[in-house]
């Protein structure tokens, strides 16, 4: 078992990787009261082409599948997981992103005896086409939850808006459509091919002890059989630098209207220390020209054009990223025209000093102690780190090291205009409602 | 759980000191009986403390100090509980242990005086700009929850079963009463804050409790006031006659949503009892309700039952085809009919206890979860634990549970849908 202590956090990280390729992670921390164990899979929504296991053509799937397969695994011929978890007193949920899917609990008691339903509930897989129709009525209404909440989709909205060809443009859910087409034999494909150990993680963090706890996956693995690991191939369209649509929008039943101005990222096929400072410096050139001390967020909050809802973030997976500015605006219009002139003007001028930068990453370090007090965030964030072979622990000294040449290198990735795009939700027109 | 200090009449301070965390929280709020007019002039003043001070000549310049102090975390909120608005000042600082040689901590306190003691007024006024801003910008948060079809539709549903009452009353007040908000009610509000409000400090991080006293006493010299106030809210036995209302929206899914009263509030012995009771109704995944309207069914996605016990009244909540609010309304009628029948299995009992259990030691796990919890339970129990109150839960029968569902009774449902659902009406 591999031990790393991460000495300005003091904090202990354990890892082993297991004879069948799972990875395991353990943080101990003192003083916490529940155990989050999480179960993940590098496999999202994005992953809809690719070769099964044992096959040598390629498949597409319907869109849609990793969400089902997420809600079918807790479905068993015994019944509902979520019982033995609530015997055990053990909290159970799973989500489904772009690019993974996590099952996890959190429990103050019975961690064991939990950590082995987990286990067990996603390494045997039942699935029948009876149970896959059943599934069907509740995924339906789910998709219909998203598709009354206005600001879900603004957001796919603009990530519609910004990609052509790239899967990250479909709802992680699939549409009604959609997941009417699947089948139990899909299931056991797409299971088959990404739940394969070697393609896995567990991460345990809170009230654990790491030797007993590695002991206990090691000896449940060992006493499992899996096939020999193969590498997953999976396919990506080529996705073309300019965005799809500059300005789209759409009608719903909302008070003012809301935009998201999205610029699309141009440097994503990157991975490990590449990705972490690319990610960070984006994320502080955002905050310097867009976040709460920018001259450009004091003149748009005090003119009325944004409101408490507005945000400015940069995210990205290995393939896609984007920045997305967004609020509920009365004026669509002249905000957009704002954020294009900040952006310009910037350009023309970079303000910012290193009194500015250094105030900035304060702030994001501040940010992550918080965060390091939240097991949740710590669960969540970590497997996606990992996946990316980027490791959460290295956010604060990366944040030291960042110097203004790297963040305004990011900066410059998001002048050209023929990446920028903006997506309006507006309010039904009252005079042709009838 | 907590160390306390009365540090003056109506002013006390509870402390927990723990290793636990990175960082120090500290929380400040002043209780009020809730009034529309009353909760809007608080939730206006909130914004108005927060967007500007005498000290700092933007808020820009304030929100500087705050990033250079590791991003310290300092806001004010409003919030209600039972009768009671809320008017909270909160903050999250880094501890100094894990910085090198600084003192953010000091610092944070004299910004927490600073946003408090030193408003931006002119001529005993607050700037009639910033005031005209905030008043919109509160006014678009109230509107904001059109947006969310289950919010505005848990609103409509409070609107309708206790109207003019506190459970319905928002803490951001109404539209209206926002709109009539003037400079001078804020500054009086202002006052009423500062020397007449009962108030309670919360801190919770790594600090010497002596030391910590000191420092607040030393930043923050608050004058006696009144004491605590009556906290027991008056719980409605009329009933509405309607019982049903259907409303229309442009929208996809429909909302379920169903009021029930009891008697049995946050202040009754029964109170453990149907925390438990609610449990098996509705409140977890095992639940009666989850199992038959989601997993036999496929009828929602979400489908829970949830205790306000402050108000005496228990909800519930499914997102279902619009056609469907009938057969749903009969099923959720089932599992409380069983219930009532004493239809509860041990396995129902167990699972529930465990959940409660956990669930109540998991929220230690936070610092605000921590503060939050205590806030409630000691209106009860000055010497509450969590231990104690799990205890509480570890002898309850299924006979008392039984009886605990016969105290609940169907008052009003509310369904909101889109226009597809009304055609078969």
């Amino acid at each position: 078992m591999n031990e790393t202590y991460f000495k300005q956090l003091e904090e202990t990280l354990y890892y082993e990787k297991l004879p069948n390729g799972l990875q395991v992670y353990i943080l101990p921390k003192k003083g916490f009261s529940k155990t989050f164990v999480t179960f993940s899979t590098k496999y999202g929504s994005i992953d809809r082409e690719f070769i099964p296991l044992g096959k040598k053509d390629a498949v597409v799937v319907p869109d849609g599948i990793a969400h089902f397969l997420e809600h079918k695994m807790f479905e068993k011929e015994e019944g509902d997981v979520f019982q033995q978890f609530s015997e055990k007193g053990a909290s159970a949920n799973a989500f489904t992103s772009f690019t993974k899917t996590t099952y996890l609990f959190s429990s103050t008691d019975h961690v064991l005896e939990n950590t082995k339903t987990l286990l067990d509930f996603v390494q045997q897989p039942y699935f029948t086409e009876e149970t896959v129709e059943k599934e069907k009525g509740i995924i339906a209404q789910e998709i219909t939850m998203y598709d009354d909440q206005p600001d879900w989709r603004l957001y796919f909205g603009a990530i519609e808006n910004m990609y052509k060809e790239h899967p990250v443009k479909i709802d992680i859910a699939g549409t009604v459509e959609s997941i009417d087409k699947i089948t139990a034999d899909h299931l056991y494909e797409c299971y088959n091919t990404f739940y394969h150990p070697s393609n896995m993680t567990v991460f345990v963090v809170g009230a654990v002890n790491p030797q007993e706890m590695m002991a206990f996956i090691k000896q449940d693995q060992a006493s499992k059989t899996f096939e020999a690991p193969q590498e997953i191939q999976r396919f990506f369209p080529t996705e073309q630098q300019n965005v799809a649509f500059s300005e789209r929008s759409l009608q719903m039943d909302v008070q003012k209207p809301k935009i998201i101005y999205g610029i699309k990222a141009n440097n994503t096929n990157i991975s490990g220390k590449e990705m972490l400072n690319y990610e960070l410096s984006m994320q502080v050139a955002i905050e310097l020209l867009f976040g709460r001390t920018s001259t450009f967020y004091q003149d748009v909050y005090e003119n009325g054009l944004i409101d408490e809802s507005y945000s400015a973030d940069f995210s990205m997976e290995q393939g896609y990223g984007f920045t997305m500015i967004g609020s509920d605006t009365v004026n669509a219009k002249e905000l957009t025209e704002k954020i294009k002139q900040s952006i310009i003007e910037h350009g023309k001028a970079w303000q910012f000093t290193d009194a500015d930068l250094k105030r900035v990453t304060r702030k994001k370090i501040g940010f992550f102690l918080r965060a390091l007090n939240s097991i949740e965030y710590i669960a969540n964030q970590f497997t996606r780190y990992s996946f990316n072979d980027m490791n959460l622990f290295d956010v604060v000294p990366a944040l030291e090291n960042l110097t203004m040449e790297q963040v305004k290198q990011a900066f410059e990735s998001l002048k050209d205009e023929q990446t920028h795009t903006v997506f309006t939700i507006v309010p039904f027109d009252k005079n042709s409602d009838g | 759980m907590f160390q306390q200090f009365e540090l003056a009449r109506g002013v006390k301070l509870y402390v927990r000191p723990t290793e636990q965390f990175k960082t120090i929280n500290i929380s400040f709020k002043w209780k009020q009986q809730l009034t529309e007019e009353q909760a809007a002039i608080r939730a206006v003043l909130a914004n108005v403390l927060q967007y500007s001070n005498a000290e700092y000549q933007t808020n820009a310049e304030f929100r500087k100090r705050l990033d250079d102090l590791y991003g310290a975390v300092l806001y004010f909120d409003t919030g209600k509980k039972g009768n009671h608005h809320i008017f909270s000042l909160n903050a999250e600082t880094v501890n100094d242990a894990y910085l090198s040689n600084e003192k953010v901590v000091d610092e944070v306190f004299t910004l927490l005086h600073t946003v408090l003691f030193k408003p931006k007024l002119v001529d005993g006024k607050f700037v009639e700009t910033i005031v005209k801003r905030e008043k919109e910008q509160v006014i678009e948060r109230i509107q904001s929850m059109y947006d969310d079809k289950t919010r505005y539709a848990q609103q409509r549903l409070l609107e309708n079963i206790r109207p003019n009452h506190a459970a319905s009353i928002s803490a951001n007040g109404t539209v209206p009463a926002v709109k009539a908000v003037t400079n001078e009610q804020l500054v009086e509000m202002h006052n009423t804050l500062l020397t007449k409000d009962n108030l309670s400090i919360y801190i919770v991080g790594d600090v010497n409790v002596q030391e910590i006293k000191e420092k607040i006493e030393r930043h923050f010299p608050f004058a006696n006031r009144s004491e605590e106030l009556v906290h027991e809210v008056e719980v409605t036995k009329t009933s509405n006659e309607k019982g049903f209302l259907h409303e229309i929206q442009d929208m996809k899914q429909g909302k379920l949503h169903i009021a029930y009263r009891t008697p049995v509030t946050f202040f009754s012995e029964e109170f453990p009892i149907m925390q438990i009771t609610n449990g098996i109704f509705g409140g977890f995944a095992h639940s009666k309700i989850f199992m038959n309207v989601r997993e036999k069914e496929s009828m929602a996605y979400y489908a829970s039952s949830s205790y306000s016990s402050l108000y005496g009244l228990i909800f519930v909540l499914a997102g279902i085809d619009a056609n469907l609010q009938e057969k749903a309304v009969k099923l959720i009628d089932e599992q409380l009919k069983a219930m009532q029948e004493g239809d509860i299995s041990d396995l129902e009992i167990n699972q529930t206890k465990s959940m409660l259990t956990n669930q109540l030691k998991e929220a230690l796990d936070s610092a605000r979860a921590q503060i939050e919890i205590y806030d409630q339970y000691k209106e009860i129990n000055e010497s509450f634990t969590v231990e104690n109150w799990v205890a509480k839960w570890s002898n309850v029968t299924k006979e008392q549970i039984g009886q605990m569902a016969q105290k609940i009774e169907k008052e009003f449902v509310y369904f909101l849908s889109g226009k597809e659902g009304a055609a078969n009406e």
